[in-house]
């Protein structure tokens, strides 16, 4: 019983994996938590199908597929906000624009090119199959944005909330605005190779969506986010070998999951909530004399919070 | 000249042009309401959340459109619940629906892997679209084009002014119901021929480049729903001679329109707004 548990341990393929995902997961885990707050969520949807022409690229001229993927993503976000400082269309239908023309133009390249490359790859990534090179790599790029994240993250959490005061304080918004489109593009270049297009569209969102559902205060969301974001990625690739489907799609599921339940837990506690509050309000009228409470003003006690 | 002509001698290349500019259209007339209101990701979200729905309907052997159909009504329905019961922004919830959707899908698909083409949910083959398929997609289309042609006006009353709408006697939950229907219908045949990955654009890049043409909505409606149909016959017909993917190909011709509108367009273009900035430059100095 206890072989069969231990079974994935033993391949030195399943344990890469487990090191890269966590490798993965952390930096955006963190950068999730700024994305949710401010409303950033096709943002990172976009940079991801956009780098799709850098690899296509990177890959028939032979240089790190890593480096393409990077100044791909980057173009989109410039072009984007370039685009979007000069016209009348809203940002997101700017963002939608250029993301999918990018895409598409990704596609036929890599139709063209006919290369060994497999779209499914791209979409998924390759947990199982990923070189040790391609581990360190990750892992540089990982602790590089870290590295940012901790210097600078308490100017890029102001620059969220009260952009204005950012300003004030010498803060460089417009550099801080790319700046954070840059961190994603490095986040979602690293995880490209390994984890895929989708798991890093999710693993940008999801964590920091649980985590603002349970959490006050943005330190401890940025725990919560990486505590769900670390032990869904380990628990999704173990899972994943047991029933032979692909990690990352098992991951995000498990994430959602997570979610659903954090989710659920919260209506149950709100409801808990608004009848402790009514409970207390009638024993209050009931309790002093001098406030007889008729069952006319019961009826006109609030039900909400 | 001969070579030219070629691709119109099979019946083939034929179909696949009239599905896809037919599609293109109905699309493209969608896009300029989408555009209106800022609905891009909703249309993005809706192609990728049907992605498990054609899964299960392939492998139980089901017609796909009633598969997608309520997968993608299951996706809507659970982003507008966690929308009202939490503190979520929109396209939180949006984002969160999606990739969890299209996991899903994947996660089946990867179950067994041998039944369904993953290359074409995602792709999109209107070269090799089957028979039966395609009435589907043109009934539905025409469906939809009906009732756009029908309702533009009150929807456009409603998508501007919804108390007006009220006013004037127009149900605005029972129009945006429908139009809703319409336009995950719409997703579904867009995914035939451009694929789950790229409905995005069709619904919503025709629209804006005729939002940067025209300030008058029925100029933006006609405008929007000419580049629909022009680069979908255009793009269907390039893909003969490329060998490409018909739906990237189309894509791409879009996106360009929207380029040369940005650059060039006579009022909202970079050139006059550079032109503009200059005079008021000179003016201040002068």
């Amino acid at each position: 019983m206890l072989d069969t548990l231990m079974l994935p341990f033993q391949f030195s393929f399943m344990n890469k994996a487990f090191i890269i995902v966590t490798l993965t997961s952390i930096p955006m885990a963190i950068l999730s938590c700024y994305i949710v707050l401010k409303g950033w969520s096709l943002m990172g949807d976009a940079i991801a199908h956009a780098v799709l022409p850098g690899i296509v690229i990177a890959h028939l001229l032979a240089i790190p597929l890593a480096v393409g993927a990077f100044i791909a993503g980057l173009c989109c976000a410039l072009t984007t906000g370039y685009i979007k400082e000069n016209c009348r269309i809203r940002e997101d239908t700017v963002m939608g624009i250029v993301f999918s023309g990018m895409f598409a133009v990704g596609i036929i390249l890599f139709h063209q090119a006919n290369s060994e490359l497999h779209l499914t790859h791209v979409l998924l990534g390759d947990v199982l199959g990923i070189s040790v090179s391609s581990v360190i790599e990750t892992g540089m790029i990982s602790v590089f944005v870290l590295l940012i994240l901790l210097i600078r993250g308490r100017d890029l959490m102001l620059l969220i909330f009260d952009p204005q005061q950012a300003q004030v304080l010498g803060i460089n918004v417009r550099f801080w605005h790319y700046g954070i489109q840059v961190l994603l593009a490095l986040s979602i270049v690293a995880a490209l190779q390994a984890v895929g297009m989708i798991l890093s569209i999710s693993l940008l969102i999801t964590p920091g969506a649980c985590a603002l559902l349970v959490s006050k205060r943005f330190g401890d969301m940025v725990v919560v986010s990486l505590c769900v974001a670390i032990s869904c990625s380990l628990l999704g690739v173990y899972t994943s070998f047991y029933l032979d489907s692909t990690p990352a799609a098992t991951i995000v599921l498990l994430m959602a999951v997570v979610f659903c339940g954090i989710f659920c837990h919260k209506i149950y506690a709100d409801r808990q909530a608004v009848k402790n509050q009514q409970e207390k309000t009638l024993d209050i009228l009931s309790a002093s004399p001098q406030n007889s409470a008729t069952d006319r003003d019961l009826e006109k006690l609030p039900l909400s919070p | 000249m001969e070579y030219l002509l070629e691709p119109f001698g099979y019946e083939y290349m034929v179909n696949a042009m009239f599905v896809s500019a037919l599609i293109g259209v109905v699309c493209a007339f969608l896009s300029a309401f989408l555009m209106l209101r800022g609905w891009s990701l909703i249309a993005d979200a809706l192609s990728h959340a049907t992605v498990p729905g054609v899964a299960i309907a392939y492998m139980a052997g089901l017609p796909f459109s009633i598969g997608a159909f309520v997968s993608g009504g299951f996706a809507a329905v659970s982003i507008l619940f966690i929308k009202r019961r939490s503190l979520l922004k929109e396209d939180v919830a949006i984002g969160l629906i999606f990739t969890t959707f299209f996991a899903l899908g994947l996660f089946l698909l990867s179950l067994s892997p041998s039944t369904v083409d993953l290359q074409r949910i995602l792709m999109g083959n209107i070269l090799a679209i089957a028979p039966w398929d395609a009435l589907q997609m043109v009934i539905i289309s025409i469906a939809t084009l009906l009732f756009l042609t029908i309702y533009w006006k009150d929807l456009l009353l409603v998508f501007f002014d919804e108390q007006q709408a009220w006013m004037a006697g127009i149900s605005p939950i029972k129009l945006q119901i429908l139009f809703f229907a319409c336009l995950s219908a719409m997703t579904l045949a867009a995914m035939q021929t451009v694929g789950a990955l790229l409905v995005i654009a069709v619904v919503v890049t025709p629209g804006a480049t005729a939002y940067l043409l025209s300030d008058k909505f029925s100029h933006i409606i006609i405008i929007s729903i000419c580049i629909g149909l022009f680069s979908s016959l255009l793009g269907t017909y390039l893909s003969y001679f490329i060998d490409g993917v018909t739906g990237a190909i189309i894509v791409c011709l879009q996106t360009l329109c929207f380029l040369v509108a940005f650059i060039f367009a006579p009022k909202q273009g970079l050139f006059s707004h550079i032109k503009r900035r200059k005079e008021a430059l000179r003016s201040h100095y002068a």
